[in-house]
């Protein structure tokens, strides 16, 4: 069974189709990468899972079970987690507190009495966030302000909140956007590592040497229709990927 | 002259004291939700007005009393909270602040059908006079409000720095939609951020009720007025500024009202506010704009 399934779902802002009719199956412990020009639906499509607007039509289902009726933040009790394109992060909040308040995954949520969790001091959940902040390398800036991190380390530290909450499945949004070529290879190594833990991720991205390199399999939208999908190779080869992409930029 | 000066200095932070309580409270909704409640007073009144009801019918001690306006001040602040900023999503604050005014319409309403007089009496906070020392006096009710206002603001400084309840509603601060996305229940931080709120309100309105030994409807009125000028004053929204203003607006109204008389008192403190927000330091008005 797939983990993410959407079938003939749609989203419509006016007149406009931003995701029209699209199905998608993301399974288990796969990284599916989400590719297309620019408007191509791609973000909308991430939204829409993670819940911010609802659909015009269609339905998505997580672990077989319909999304429809679930609000953002149970989403994430659920095991969704996202990044965002443009990095929204908790600048008034130490990076240790940015991890500390994400976590909110039902196994938290059983280790700790609600009294406890909300107002007990932030000792107690010492143990899980010290890992995460080594696999960001961002260990000894715990106490930092969020807000004076370099852009490189805002983009890791939002993986990190993003991880915080124990995701199945993870919905990255063009992690790469404004990187340089190691930043995009350490990233790369990351995503595999997440892989590894049997982390599902649906990513989003235009570097196109990330996501050649690290997915299992690529769908393609163009005006918000699948107009391909198949493994790393068979879309590489694909005519009508590259009609729309040689088109888009010819334009 | 000088001892008008420090007599009145004592007498401005004293009533500083009192609007630093309602300030921080007002401020707490406006920094982290980004909502003016208009019925914030109106919802301290009601609390007061409980409090005065059980006082009369049935007789109660001054912790009883106390214990009765903070919780029916949350009880009605999260009514408040309920009708008007719940159904209220992101960018109707404007809606949400004219329902909160009509709130208040019905708060008044229902204080004045329990209470239908104008005016009822309090029992005092201390019986005594005031305390004298060197020629000047201040009152054991001012120094009872200024204890109270510290304790509240270093507990509440312990809440939104040391607990994860406190640091989630800072992270709503800087994005709700990051916030609801990490997994952080929004309409029940927020519902827990104007209970505090309204609890600060009820411990303000319990101190001020029984330092002037009365309560009347005016006393929604007054509240909100000078809950929203102390904040206004300090910058929106920040906390440490609510008091600063809190204590500037009470010095200003103490100096004006004894040298320039009670009529222009008020006329003082918006003209303080006029030119703060037409000339003032850049940051003032950066967070007004």
């Amino acid at each position: 069974m797939a983990l993410l399934e959407l079938k003939g779902v749609s989203r419509h802002f006016g007149g406009v189709r931003a995701v029209d009719g699209l199905d998608l199956a993301v399974e288990p412990g796969q990284v599916f990468g989400l590719i297309g020009p620019n408007g191509s639906g791609k973000s909308t499509t991430v939204n829409l899972v993670a819940g911010l607007f609802p659909l015009t039509a269609g339905a998505i289902a997580f672990e077989g079970r319909s999304l429809e009726a679930l609000p953002t933040h149970l989403r994430l009790q659920a095991g969704i987690a996202r990044t965002f394109q443009n990095i929204r992060l908790f600048g008034q909040l130490s990076v240790w507190q940015n991890l500390w308040v994400a976590q909110n995954s039902p196994e938290d949520r059983a280790r700790h009495g609600f009294l406890a969790r909300w107002l007990g001091g932030q000792s107690g959940a010492r143990d899980e966030i010290l890992p995460l902040l080594e696999f960001s390398g961002l260990a000894h800036k715990r106490d930092e302000l969020a807000s004076n991190l370099s852009f490189g380390e805002q983009r890791r530290l939002e993986l990190a909140r993003a991880m915080a909450t124990r995701p199945k499945l993870l919905l990255l949004d063009e992690p790469a956007a404004g990187m340089n070529s190691e930043e995009v290879g350490q990233l790369r190594e990351r995503i595999l590592s997440l892989r590894g833990r049997g982390v599902t991720i649906l990513l989003v991205e235009h570097v196109m040497e990330l996501v050649m390199g690290v997915t299992d399999r690529i769908a393609v939208l163009n005006f918000g229709q699948k107009i391909a999908e198949g493994t790393p190779a068979e879309i590489q080869a694909d005519p009508a990927v590259r009609k729309a992409y040689l088109g888009g930029e010819a334009a | 002259m000088l001892a008008d000066l420090v007599q009145n200095t004592l007498d401005g932070l004293a009533a500083g004291a009192s609007y630093a309580l309602l300030a921080v409270g007002f401020t707490l909704v406006f920094g982290v939700l980004r909502r003016v409640n208009l019925s914030y007073g109106p919802a301290i009144m009601l609390g007061c007005y409980a409090a005065t009801f059980v006082h009369l019918h049935y007789g109660a001690g001054l912790l009883a009393l106390a214990a009765i306006c903070v919780l029916a001040s949350v009880a009605a602040g999260a009514y408040v909270e309920r009708l008007c900023f719940a159904p209220h999503g992101k960018g109707s604050a404007i809606a949400a602040m004219v329902a909160s005014f009509a709130l208040w319409m019905q708060l008044e309403e229902v204080a004045m059908l329990a209470l239908p007089r104008h005016l009822y009496p309090f029992p005092p906070l201390y019986e005594g006079g005031p305390l004298a020392f060197a020629g000047f006096t201040v009152r054991v009710e001012a120094l009872v409000m200024l204890a109270a206002a510290v304790t509240v603001c270093a507990l509440l400084w312990g809440i939104l720095y040391r607990t994860r309840f406190g640091v989630a509603a800072r992270a709503m601060i800087d994005s709700p939609v990051a916030a609801e996305l990490a997994g952080i229940n929004v309409p029940r931080i927020s519902m827990g951020v104007f209970a505090l709120a309204s609890a600060i309100g009820g411990l303000a309105g319990f101190l001020i009720s029984a330092s002037v030994e009365q309560v009347t409807p005016m006393l929604g009125m007054w509240s909100t007025l000078k809950g929203l000028l102390a904040m206004m004053l300090g910058g929106l929204g920040s906390l440490p500024g609510a008091v600063i203003g809190a204590l500037v607006l009470g010095l200003v109204e103490a100096h004006s009202q004894w040298f320039l008389g009670p009529q222009l008192r008020d006329f003082i403190a918006f003209l303080l506010l006029f030119i703060l927000l037409a000339v003032g330091p850049r940051w003032i008005r950066s967070r007004h704009g």
